[in-house]
């Protein structure tokens, strides 16, 4: 998916970038500006129109599709997470493949995070972890393999080799 | 050689009005200044990305330290560009005060050294954010001095933007009379011929954001300063991060919306034709100002324990925001310069591209900001990427136009074609290079803020190490150009060849009238006495009673004391006689005591100091009536400052302790 994303944001960058360079060429013309306005005010009426009809789309997307845990969790398995500066320690370590499983996240110091990355590398999601508080991460493991956890807060100076391990068996 | 020109301007610019000395000495201190602070924070950039390409070795320490300074350097410097390109274009139009500016700049520069103390010799390596409770859980790092300073440093720079606010909020309702008017809002209404031009309305939308995010700045750095001196204070966890992020997100924000008031009137001079007040102006900057306070909560997507509905209000808030950005600023500054015969000159071109970088950066932020998508992008790379799309190829570069601007006006000639090609050519790919790099690795999940890159992804490193050096080499031959050219501007003024300023008329600072404050009518009186008494018959001995079973109920009750003194003070220093003599005896001092006064009452609420008073009652009675007389102290500061300004400022300085009683404990 995040390659799609990046693609996508590519190709409206490399747009905006044709149309600065098409309005840079036009900058040297001497146009009346009321002709100009009087176009370009007739054009931003059309943008602000597709404008105000995908916001409302994305917006409607965003809480639908919004990964927030939901319900008791009573038929997911538990995986509790502690968090503390440079760790992560599961409970339990090891699940079978196609486990629904509810990450229970919470630190004993600083504010961490937890990206959780599939055995074939790529980033499933993430969850912050915060002391005094229990976040919590729905997701169900299907790859049997090794998922990484990586800190996802900046947490000192060890952050960057805050490491967990969760096996999934086959 | 530089290009010798009539005028560095458009022959139909509107008519210049910026030639007045202190115009001058407040756009050259804070535009150089700015630039120098860029690119001394720009080089601790370069080396962390020259380490994480294993170019340069720097410890996992140094790597953090840099990584804190750059973050708050980087803030500091765009800011105090935008402040000052925005100050100095509102100067003709709205009475602002040089002393204020000057004041600002003192603590501002007196907050950087700190900061740069705290993490170069302290060791200080929080990141910017200096989340609660990190600073305090060092590992060893950092001592707590290096904390002290660090906090102590952003109080500072906090009030230098302060002052800021507070005189330009002070000045647009001097020359317009009612907020509503200089927002825009009376012509909206069709109540207003004469509306303010975009620079003020986009200037007071600022002043009240940046207030509202000062508030909430002030409360948590000084609740952290109070857990240095009482390690038994705890704060909350989820309140510490709401506070810290609606405070940077908005400082952050503002300082892009700060640069956007000022090419409203900077662009026009290259484009030969105006930038006018519109209705969807005024509607985009209402809408800003509503969602620059409301979209901070994207920051904690994925703390599943804040409430979803703070998501979705973001979710809302952060989309919608880009609209005003594409349909009104970025899209009507494209609309001037198409067939305008705009003159190409290095301030000129650099204000052109930098809405390239702003809205860039915009889309990318837009993605991060829908939920689905964060829960993938979250603290990875791509956050860093994006938000130096629109901070380096947006402001930076914004921030070296407008010193360009100020250049070449004062010269009366534009910088050498050639170098500016050159030298903005580097920057274009260097930059937009760098930023591509992160996007890739963001897209593939790298994480952020990593003293050492994930095994396997140093290529995109040193890839982006290299189009660093070609966007800093860019930046220097452009800063030299800029160097060359301000030298032969203060050699040709000194022989009398030189474009010579000429007075403009600007308008005359004033101190509010006597009739000018808070509460002007009997009825206000007696509504500002209602509210007090209220609070001391009706709230306060309920909240007495519950202060045995919880801390917090102890800094509410204080906070209520505080409130009961501040509408004393409002009340005193609103009646005609007081307005007259706090006036004629305290003048400039009204600013300093709504800035200290609560202050000092939080660092009062931190536990360890009042616990000791508790037991003596003489003592305990001192300590409330030291928190009356602060709250009196700020009324009277707030009266000084008018109607409007003194209104809202008594509001947010009540709002501080309240808002630290709701995350404080502990003690």
């Amino acid at each position: 998916m995040q390659i799609g994303v990046l693609v996508s944001f590519a190709v409206l960058s490399a747009l905006l970038v044709v149309l600065f360079v098409v309005a840079a060429a036009a900058s040297g013309a001497e146009l009346p500006a009321d002709e100009v306005r009087a176009r370009g005010y007739w054009l931003r009426k059309r943008w602000l129109a597709l404008l105000a009809a995908a916001a409302p789309v994305l917006i409607g997307l965003g809480i639908l599709l919004a990964p927030f845990p939901s319900g008791s969790g009573a038929d997911r398995t538990e995986i509790s997470v502690v968090s503390g500066q440079f760790f992560f320690q599961l409970d339990p370590a090891t699940v079978p493949a196609g486990t629904r499983a509810r990450f229970v996240l919470t630190s004993r110091d600083v504010n961490h995070g937890m990206g959780l990355y599939g055995p074939d590398g790529v980033l499933k999601g993430s969850v912050q972890a915060m002391p005094g508080y229990e976040n919590r991460l729905d997701v169900t493991l299907e790859q049997p393999g090794t998922y990484r956890l990586l800190c996802f807060e900046y947490c000192g100076l060890g952050h960057h080799v805050m490491e967990g391990r969760l096996e999934v068996t086959g | 050689m530089a290009t010798e020109a009539a005028t560095v301007f458009h022959p139909t610019a509107p008519a210049l009005a910026d030639a007045r000395s202190e115009q001058a000495l407040v756009g050259w201190l804070y535009g150089v200044t700015a630039v120098a602070v860029v690119g001394l924070m720009g080089l601790a950039g370069l080396a962390l990305r020259l380490s994480q390409a294993d170019i340069l070795q720097l410890s996992p320490g140094w790597f953090y330290r840099l990584m804190t300074l750059h973050g708050a350097g980087m803030l500091t410097g765009t800011l105090v560009a935008m402040m000052g390109a925005l100050w100095y274009v509102l100067r003709p139009t709205v009475p602002l005060r040089v002393e204020r500016m000057l004041t600002a700049w003192g603590a501002i520069a007196a907050g950087a050294a700190l900061v740069i103390l705290s993490t170069l010799a302290g060791g200080f390596a929080t990141g910017w954010t200096f989340l609660y409770p990190l600073p305090f859980l060092s590992v060893g790092a950092w001592d707590e001095w290096a904390t002290v300073l660090f906090l102590a440093g952003l109080l500072l720079v906090g009030v230098g933007f302060l002052l800021f606010c507070v005189d330009v909020l002070a000045a647009v309702v001097a020359k317009y009379v009612r907020l509503s008017r200089a927002l825009g809002i009376a012509y909206l209404r069709g109540r207003d011929d004469d509306p303010p031009p975009p620079a003020v309305i986009a200037g007071t939308v600022v002043a009240i954001d940046g207030l509202l995010a000062l508030t909430v700045g002030t409360t948590i750095v000084v609740a952290e300063l109070g857990r240095t001196f009482d390690s038994g204070v705890t704060l909350d966890a989820l309140w510490a991060k709401n506070l810290t992020y609606f405070f940077g997100h908005s400082l952050a924000n503002l300082i892009i919306y700060l640069a956007a008031g000022a090419i409203y009137v900077l662009l026009p001079r290259y484009a030969g034709r105006p930038w006018p007040t519109t209705k969807p102006i005024v509607v985009g900057w209402l809408a800003t100002l509503l969602f620059v306070a409301t979209a901070y909560s994207h920051h904690l997507y994925m703390d599943f324990v804040q409430p979803n509905w703070a998501g979705y209000v973001s979710l809302g808030a952060s989309v919608a925001a880009s609209i005003p950005v594409a349909v009104v600023t970025a899209y009507t500054g494209l609309m001037l310069v198409w067939g305008s015969s705009y003159r190409w000159t290095l301030a000129s071109t650099l204000l052109y591209l930098g809405f390239l970088g702003w809205l860039i950066g915009g889309v990318g932020a837009v993605i991060d900001s829908l939920i689905p998508l964060n829960f993938r992008f979250h603290n990875t790379l791509w956050v860093v990427a994006h938000f130096h799309t629109y901070m380096l190829m947006g402001v930076v570069v914004w921030a070296v136009a407008f010193v360009a601007f100020l250049v070449e006006r004062s010269g009366g000639r534009t910088a050498s074609q050639a170098r500016t090609w050159l030298g903005v050519g580097a920057m274009v790919v260097g930059g937009f290079g760098l930023v591509a790099m992160w996007y890739v690795s963001g897209a593939l999940g790298l994480p952020r803020r990593y003293a050492v890159q994930p095994v396997g992804t140093e290529g995109y490193s040193v890839a982006g190490a290299v189009f660093a050096l070609v966007f800093a080499a860019g930046f220097l031959l452009v800063v030299l150009e800029l160097g060359l050219l301000a030298r032969r501007a203060y050699r040709a003024r000194l022989t009398g060849a030189g474009a010579a300023d000429e007075e403009a008329e600007l308008p005359e600072p004033a101190d509010p009238g006597p009739g000018d404050v808070p509460l002007a009518t009997l009825p206000q009186v007696v509504v500002a006495l209602g509210l007090g008494a209220v609070a001391l018959v009706a709230l306060i001995p309920p909240i007495n009673d519950a202060v045995a079973d919880e801390v917090r109920w102890h800094h509410v009750q204080h906070a209520l004391v505080f409130v009961v003194g501040v509408l004393l003070g409002l009340v005193l220093g609103s009646a005609p006689d007081a307005a007259r003599r706090v006036g004629a005896h305290l003048p400039g001092v009204s600013l300093g005591l709504v800035v200290l006064a609560p202050a000092v009452l939080m660092l009062l609420m931190v536990p360890g100091v009042y616990g000791d008073l508790e037991d003596d009652g003489a003592l305990h009675l001192a300590y409330h009536l030291a928190v009356i007389a602060l709250g009196v102290l700020t009324g009277l500061g707030a009266a000084r400052l008018g109607r409007v300004t003194g209104r809202i400022v008594a509001l947010l300085a009540v709002a501080m302790p309240l808002l630290y009683a709701a995350g404080v404990t502990g003690g």
